[in-house]
Order: C-alpha cells, then sequence, then structure tokens
C-alpha cells in the first residue's frame, strides 16, 4: 500500500548522533533486536565505524505500526562531509522528507546548513530534531531558537531526542508517519525507477539501489537502462531490513535492490532511470549532476609492478563512485601511476585508504593540486592539473584559479582568529552574517588551493574546534601564481613541485624545505634541499648524514630482538621511494603544502 | 655441544629508571623457592658439556645475601668446568662487600662485571642510581687484592642533560680504576620503562654520535682494544661468553626470562615469575632454519671488530658467503672492508651498523 510507504534521510553534522539514532530507530521497529545490534548498523564499511563517519549512503526499511495500520518506513542513509555531498543530493532525491538533526549543545553547523539547503531544494518536509538532549551540557533553549531563527520552524515542530537514551525516538517515528507525505507515483504507470547507488559484488554482479518513482517492477521483467540502452533480466528483488529480505516485486514509492546478473560496470550509471524494454518510458527521470573532481593528486604505486592491479582498483571503485577520475600519468621521480580527481581531501583520503586496505597496495601521494586555467600568449586556453604541466612563464599571458565562498559558522569570540586565518590563505573579506548575538556565519572568498591541504585542521585548533566550514565555488579569477620547483641534492623532484602565489613564494619556499627536512629520515650523505623559482632559489635547508643506527647493546637475551629490529626497519623502508640517491617517504609529498610552525 | 651457561638472578634492590630486563625487587621470601627451580631447569637441560664460561648476570645477582648465594654456587658446583674457564658475576656497588668478595674468590669466580654507569649525581638520579666514589675505588682495590683481576665496568652516556664534559670527568673516573675491560652503553629508552612512562626523549643523535667518538679515542690512547661495537678491553681480556654470543655459538641459558641458543633453536624463558616458579618454561622457541642461522651470523659477527671470517664461513655453512649475500656495494661505499679473509665493519662505521647490517641481509632494492 502506497499511502503507508514513508521515505526519508537523516541530515546531520558528523558527531551529532545521526548513525546512533539511525540505531535506535532500528531497534524502536524491530529491526534489530538490541541483542544483535553491532553500533552504526548502517555503517557497513569498516572504515565508516573507525572513522564514525558514513561514506556510502546505504537503506532500510522498516515497518512500524501506528494506531493499527502498518507503516513501511525507507531509511536513506546520508553522508555528513561537505565533500560528499554529491551523495546527500542522491539520496534525498529518493526522499519526501529529511530529519533535521541537530548536537543539543553544539547548535547548527555549517555542513549541516549546506544538506539543509539541498533538502529545501528537493521539496522535502523537513522535522527538525534537537539530539543529545541528556548531555550535561544541552542547551536546548538556545538550540531550538537558532532552528526557528536560521530555518524559520515553529517551536511546535521541534522535536527532542536523546538517541542515546531513547528518549523522544517514539515521537520521532509517529512526526515520520504524520508529517511526511506517502510518495506520489502510481503503481500502475510505466515503470520509471531512479538509480541512485550502485555496488559490484563478485557472485551476483552490479547490484542496483532504485527508488521506484512510477509503476511496479517484479522478479523476471526485462528492464532498460535509460542511459546506456542495456536490458537485463531482473533475477533477484530485496529489501534490507536492515538484513536482506527477498520480495518479488516493488511498487511505485518504494526502495530496493536489483539484481540482474550485470557484469558489465559501465552498463549501470547512478541517476539513470531503469524502465521496461516492453513497455517503455517516455524520457528519463531528471537525474543528477554529477559532481565535478575539485582536487587532483596522482597515485603512485610504491611496487611499479602493482601498477594494473591499482588500475583495476580505481576502475572498481569508480563504479559506484561517479565523482572519482584517474588516467594515467607519469612522473619522472615516482614512475608510472594515475591522475585522480577527488571532490575534496577527505574523499582523497578515503580513496587511498581504500586502496590500500582492500587491496593490498602501497602508495604513494602526491601533494594534492586544484585545477588551473591557463591562457597562452597565443590565445589557447589550457586547464592543469598538475603543477608539472605548468608551462613555461614566456609563453603565458594569465593564470586564473578557482575561488570559494565559505560559510564559517562559529561564536563571535573568534572572528578574529579566523579573519586573521583567512587573511593568510589570500582571503578576500565579503561579509559576517550575525545568525544571533553569539554565532555568525563569516563569508571569505579564498582560491581553492587554499584551503584543499591543512586549512580546516587550522581553522578547528584557531577556534578550540568552535568553528564549521563549507564553501560554495564561485568561478575562476585571475591570479599571478608561479610554479615552484623543489631540489634534491641539486635535482628537480618533479613529484615535489607546487604552485604558488608569487607574493607566498619566499614564505612557503622555506616552509617547505623546512618541512622537508623534518620528514625525510636522515641518509648515509647530507642531503642539501632547495626551492627554486625558474633558476633563482630562494630557500634552502640540509638534511644532516646519518651518524647514529645502532643497537649498542646486544647479548644473549637481545639476539632475536635484534633481528626483529632490522626486519623492522626494512619494512619501513619498504614504504618509501627511492629517488636518485635519496629515500623519500610518502610524508615528504604532503609536507609541501604544510604550512608548518 | 654448549660450552657457555648464562644464569639470571631477576632480583634488584632498587629498579632503575632505564631497565628493560627481567628483573623484580628483592624479595627474601621467595629467593630459596627460585634457585630450588633454578636447580631443576639446570638438571633438566644441561648435558655435562664441559663448560668454558659461566655467566650470572641480572637483575643483580649480589643483591643475594651471602647464605642464598651459597646456595647458588652448591647449584653450579655440578656442571664440568674447563680449566681456564671464565666464570663471571654482576655486581652493584651498593650491594656489594669483601664477604661476598671473598666468596667469589673462594668458589672459582674469576671475572666481575660492575655497574657504574655515571658519577654525577644529576644523572645517576636520572638514572634512579646511587652509588658512593670512595666504595667503587675499594671493592675494586680488594677485589684485585684477593685476585680477581679481571673486572668491567659498565659507563652509559647519551643521557638526559649530559655534556661532552660530564662524560669526559666519567670516562676519566673510570680510568683511574685501572681495570682491563669496560663496556659503554648510549641509553636507549624502551617501553616498559619508568623513563619511557615519562615520556622522556633520547639526546640529539649527533651529540650521541660526538660522545661515541669521544670514548672511542680516549679509550684506544689508554690501550684499549676495540673489539665489539660497545665493548673495550686490555689485550687478553675480551669477555670470552660475550664473544660466544657474538660468534653466533650455541649456549645455555636458565632463569626467568634467560635466553638458550642449542640444537638449531633459540628460545627463551617465561618472563612471569609464577609460571617460572610452577616450572612452565618456555615461552618462544624460533627454529632456524640454515638461512636463518646465516643471517644471525652476519648480524652478530658484523659486531665485532674482527667481522666474519669468510673462510670458516665457508666450512660452517658449505656455500660462499657471495652466493647468500650480496655487498659489494656496501665496500663500494667504505661500508664495510675487506681485510685479508675477514669481512669487517670500519671502526669509524660501528654507529651506523644497522643501517650496514641491513643492507647486507635485505639487498639494497
Amino acid at each position: 500500500m502506497k499511502k503507508n510507504i514513508r521515505n526519508f534521510s537523516i541530515i546531520a553534522h558528523i558527531d551529532h548522533g545521526k548513525s546512533t539514532l539511525a540505531d535506535r530507530i532500528l531497534e524502536k521497529t524491530g529491526a534489530v533486536s538490541k541483542r544483535d545490534a553491532v553500533n552504526q548498523m548502517l555503517d557497513s564499511m569498516d572504515i565508516e565505524r573507525e572513522r564514525g563517519i558514513t561514506i556510502k549512503l546505504n537503506t532500510a526499511s522498516l515497518k512500524y505500526q501506528l494506531a493499527k495500520e502498518e507503516y513501511l518506513l525507507n531509511l536513506i542513509d546520508t553522508p555528513g562531509h561537505v565533500d560528499f555531498s554529491y551523495e546527500v543530493s542522491r539520496s534525498l532525491a529518493s526522499c519526501e522528507g529529511a530529519l533535521l538533526v541537530v548536537d543539543a549543545a553544539q547548535g547548527i553547523e555549517a555542513q549541516t546548513l549546506a544538506n539543509l539547503y539541498l533538502a529545501l531544494e528537493n521539496n522535502l518536509v523537513l522535522i527538525p530534531v534537537v539530539n543529545k538532549i541528556d548531555l550535561p551540557n544541552a542547551d536546548i533553549a538556545k538550540v531550538k531558537k537558532e532552528l526557528m531563527d536560521l530555518v524559520g520552524f515553529e517551536d511546535s515542530e521541534i522535536i527532542l531526542t536523546s538517541a542515546k537514551t531513547g528518549e523522544g525516538v517514539e515521537e520521532l517515528l509517529e512526526a515520520i508517519v504524520k508529517r511526511i507525505p506517502a510518495p506520489a507515483g502510481e503503481e500502475t504507470d510505466i515503470l520509471q525507477a531512479l538509480v541512485f547507488d550502485s555496488v559490484f559484488d563478485s557472485y551476483r554482479g552490479v547490484i542496483i539501489s532504485v527508488r521506484i518513482v512510477n509503476g511496479t517492477l517484479s522478479v523476471g521483467d526485462k528492464i532498460m537502462m535509460m542511459a546506456t540502452k542495456q536490458s537485463y533480466e531482473v533475477v533477484e528483488l530485496f529489501k534490507n531490513t536492515p538484513s536482506e529480505e527477498k520480495v518479488s516485486s516493488l511498487i511505485a514509492g518504494e526502495v530496493g535492490f536489483i539484481v540482474a546478473s550485470i557484469k558489465d560496470i559501465d552498463a549501470v550509471k547512478v541517476g539513470d532511470t531503469i524502465t521496461l524494454t516492453n513497455q517503455l518510458a517516455t524520457k528519463p527521470l531528471p537525474g543528477y549532476q554529477p559532481m565535478k573532481s575539485m582536487v587532483f593528486c596522482g597515485l603512485y604505486p610504491i611496487e611499479s609492478v602493482k601498477f594494473e592491479l591499482l588500475r583495476e582498483a580505481l576502475g572498481k571503485l569508480k563504479l559506484n563512485d561517479a565523482s572519482l577520475s584517474f588516467e594515467p600519468e607519469t612522473s619522472e621521480a615516482l614512475g608510472f601511476g594515475f591522475r585522480c580527481g577527488f571532490l575534496g581531501l577527505l574523499h582523497m583520503e578515503i580513496i587511498k585508504e581504500r586502496i590500500t586496505r582492500e587491496f593490498g597496495i602501497e602508495l604513494i601521494t602526491t601533494a594534492p593540486s586544484v585545477i588551473y586555467k591557463v591562457i597562452l600568449t597565443s590565445g589557447e586556453e589550457l586547464l592543469i592539473d598538475a603543477p608539472n604541466k605548468f608551462p613555461n612563464k614566456e609563453t603565458m599571458k594569465e593564470v586564473l584559479e578557482p575561488y570559494i565562498r565559505t560559510n564559517i559558522l562559529a561564536p563571535t569570540e573568534y572572528i578574529g582568529p579566523i579573519m586573521e586565518l583567512c587573511q593568510e590563505r589570500r582571503g578576500i573579506y565579503f561579509d559576517i552574517e550575525y545568525i544571533n548575538q553569539l554565532r555568525v556565519n563569516i563569508h571569505y572568498d579564498l582560491p581553492l588551493s587554499e584551503i584543499v591541504y591543512d586549512f580546516f585542521d587550522k581553522l578547528k585548533s584557531s577556534t578550540k574546534g568552535y568553528a564549521s566550514f563549507d564553501y560554495d565555488l564561485i568561478g575562476y579569477q585571475p591570479s599571478e601564481l608561479v610554479k615552484m620547483n623543489i631540489l634534491l641534492n641539486g635535482e628537480v623532484i618533479d613529484a615535489l613541485s607546487v604552485i604558488v602565489h608569487k607574493d607566498f613564494a619566499y614564505n612557503r619556499g622555506k616552509a617547505i624545505v623546512n618541512n622537508l627536512k623534518e620528514v625525510i629520515p636522515r641518509q648515509l650523505f647530507e642531503v642539501p634541499i632547495q626551492a627554486a623559482i625558474g633558476n633563482h632559489i630562494i630557500a634552502r635547508s640540509t638534511v644532516k648524514a646519518l651518524r647514529k643506527d645502532v643497537l649498542a647493546k646486544c647479548y644473549g637475551g637481545d639476539i632475536t630482538r635484534k633481528r626483529k629490529l632490522l626486519e623492522k626497519q626494512k619494512e619501513g623502508k619498504k614504504k618509501m621511494k627511492q629517488i636518485g640517491k635519496v629515500q623519500l617517504p610518502q610524508e615528504a609529498f604532503m609536507s609541501i603544502l604544510s604550512e608548518g610552525e | 655441544m654448549s660450552s657457555s651457561l648464562y644464569v639470571h638472578i631477576p632480583y634488584c634492590k632498587s629498579i632503575c629508571t632505564y631497565c628493560d630486563f627481567c628483573k623484580m625487587l628483592y624479595q627474601e621470601s621467595q629467593v630459596y623457592a627460585y634457585l630450588d627451580a633454578l636447580e631443576k631447569e639446570l638438571k633438566k637441560v644441561y648435558r655435562n658439556e664441559p663448560l668454558k664460561t659461566i655467566y650470572i648476570g641480572g637483575g643483580t645477582p649480589s643483591c643475594l645475601s651471602i647464605d642464598e648465594l651459597t646456595r647458588l654456587f652448591e647449584i653450579l658446583e655440578t656442571v664440568q668446568k674447563k680449566d681456564n674457564i671464565e666464570y663471571t658475576i654482576e655486581c652493584n656497588f651498593d650491594t656489594i662487600d669483601k664477604d661476598k668478595l671473598d666468596l667469589f674468590k673462594r668458589v672459582g669466580i674469576n671475572r666481575i662485571s660492575f655497574g657504574i654507569e655515571t658519577i654525577h649525581k644529576n644523572l645517576e638520579l636520572f638514572l634512579g642510581r646511587n652509588n658512593n666514589k670512595n666504595h667503587i675505588k675499594k671493592m675494586i682495590q680488594y677485589a684485585k687484592s684477593i685476585g680477581i683481576v679481571n673486572i668491567n665496568v659498565d659507563l652509559m652516556y647519551a643521557l638526559k642533560d649530559e655534556t661532552l664534559n660530564d662524560l669526559e670527568t666519567d670516562i676519566d673516573f673510570i680510568l683511574s680504576l685501572d681495570v682491563p675491560h669496560i663496556s659503554t652503553y648510549s641509553l636507549m629508552i624502551e617501553k616498559n620503562t619508568c623513563l619511557y612512562i615519562q615520556k622522556e626523549i633520547p639526546i640529539d643523535s649527533d651529540m650521541d654520535a660526538l660522545m661515541y667518538e669521544a670514548i672511542c679515542k680516549k679509550l684506544k690512547k689508554c690501550g684499549y682494544l676495540h673489539y665489539e661495537i660497545s665493548n673495550f678491553a686490555k689485550p687478553g681480556y675480551e669477555s670470552k661468553h660475550n664473544i660466544n654470543y657474538w660468534q653466533n655459538l650455541s649456549y645455555y641459558g636458565i632463569g626467568l626470562g634467560a635466553a638458550s641458543y642449542y640444537d638449531g633453536k633459540r628460545m627463551t624463558n617465561t618472563r612471569s615469575i609464577t609460571k617460572y616458579l610452577k616450572k612452565d618454561g618456555i615461552l618462544t622457541c624460533e627454529h632456524l632454519s640454515k638461512m636463518d642461522t646465516m643471517i644471525y651470523e652476519v648480524i652478530l659477527r658484523l659486531r665485532l671488530a674482527t667481522g666474519i671470517n669468510l673462510e670458516e664461513f665457508y666450512e660452517k655453512y658449505n656455500v660462499s658467503i657471495d652466493e647468500v649475500f650480496s655487498y659489494q656495494s656496501l665496500i663500494e661505499k667504505n661500508l664495510l672492508k675487506l681485510n685479508g679473509k675477514y669481512l669487517i665493519i670500519p671502526e669509524e662505521k660501528f654507529y651506523i651498523s644497522n643501517y650496514i647490517i641491513e643492507e647486507f641481509i635485505y639487498g639494497e632494492e
């Protein structure tokens, strides 16, 4: 019964209790017994549970009884981090409503706000929830007021919960049924199903997550992917409750999974519409705007023989992550690898970690870069995604770099340090919005390249963790950028080159050579480090020669230990890349972006 | 066939801040039970070979009472000793007196290893130790007077805030004692030690290396041979027991946490006293392949100034070392030297021997 279906997702900032609240909802609806519950039921990747974040969205179909009626609640989980707003928009497009969960002690954060706007664009019904009301430092009145001032909710709409104790969860479930509308769409219409996710299973092929918008889909139906024109026979349909529950059909309004013996991972595009071959829909559903990669870096296997394996790994990850892009590149220093594009830094970190963990490939990552636009004297326009592709100064007429506008939500007392940080990062002041007397939203225009590395860490530390951060791209602006080369032992190392603003080059050069001095282990000989613009050396430092590497004491009991120590040392060296005569650890490639102390 | 025996006495009067050996505070009520267990273990493992070295280490063996020591020596009386046996006991000055030295002499001990480490009060405090210079001098003199002339003293350096001057005075004091053997160790901060828990960090490695150079220079000038990375001796006084380790030869080890090497196995006893007293013996046992044994041979022999004897290596393993390891580039870089039939790490490269040995064993790329 379509009128008894509710599709909703949860919008919340990291740590505001989204996954715990989801756990509690699963428990209350009897989907999992308390005994079987592992924390963060919906986060099935190890990396999600370890980091306490949600990366890939997941869905659960839950049965709930209210006033003798049985309802089917489809909870569609969403990632909370700004890098994954693409995933958020995917899940929001398959819902009619969303819970807006805010921590009773923290208040609304920048990323929550960004996702909230996404939800409003999708015309979702929002249910404001103040969570963690059991905390001793909860300030319910203040957070309620923020919700009313900032989003325009009524006091009476706001639901108070403690996901930890379970308080208010019953009331919340009722509100989901009463306030969120049943999905539109007719079971008898021509089938239109929105693909919002897919994963590859080595036994069953591609598994597609769909929201049936119109019509009915049954096992045995012949389906067609409208974008790729590929057709398949449905072998299996299931819902996640949150364990798999096989069904014979899915009807308009429902959310579920399709197995159709699909071996070709390129046949399924997230955002595509599925219809029936014998009854084609006239046009596809709106779908999504695929997100463009914002940050680029080189990924190189430490063992060069693993290059093909890395290609395979990237291919598999790209399957349900359209925002990941990659193409082969070669570095004089690092050999064969891939230039990869990511949504942001966290996205990059996650992909890197998954490649190492799930595919067993140790990687060297070059420092992330953004896409620069270069206009040559000939009038030709180039897009540059790596410093070593930067053309010669003589051939360039103009260089442009991408800018963002920040939303930095913070208590008023941190306005000073935040502005200072933004100025240091070549920021241009835009304005400050007062949310209330205590909190502001600070807008600065910043070059994207200035936030790709440790901006967020620096922001956190200069505001004792109280600031939250989000941004919108606002386009390209001309900039006086130059390429800075780094020389080790007198040789330019292409993978260490960076693009910097002319006025900041001297300080950056100094910071880079000092950072490198700290992270490059001592070698048998002294290693001079230089930063140069063209032929002009602007900073230098030296890694002193190795003078002590010995186990002074070695008697009867120490002998096996000594061997283990040598083995461990060797393992450490395996994670380094030999460039010329110098051994470079992974940190060296990232350290060139860090500002240092 | 093993001809060396190590005996571990885990008890100490007080615990030094840097010590990660198997040790515990002296407990009078437990010592005899421990010695009984030691006796049983000896009977179980020892196969009546005549021994050329016995080494009683710790812990602090000298913290036992005269009666307890007497019982220990009774146990060790049962083993076969070669005529020229080297029979060593470790001592600390705060638990040694003339009576104990007389007892040592009576039972045939002919070598004593004393811990001094430093004579600077502030540095002693940092190490959790306390010595009296006059007492040190008196005891060493007395040992010599009763005929125990083969004496080692330990020196530690690279201590927190230590200067080259501090080190100089420590060396001078030790030289004034006129002992034929000196061991020197740069401080290592090991897990499960007081210093580690206090989050102490090692001094700058350049300073550490400078101190090592200063020690080598001074001791060589005074007629000591630098025969192993951390050990110096007047000719003829090199420690036979320790050379046995570094030549990768077999040995028995009995007592809490003690290590043994014989029958192609490297074994370590449990470090739990309750288990040991219940004779719940060996904790780890590593069966060595021929390759393992050759790796240990390299790791250990390269610690010695005499290095690896290539002919002996061939005789022992029936294969030329060149076929097993590739070390040509180390020779090119002057990190190894071929001295006739000996392959050695030059003295000035001793202090980066880990780097060299690792390249030797695991190759360059």
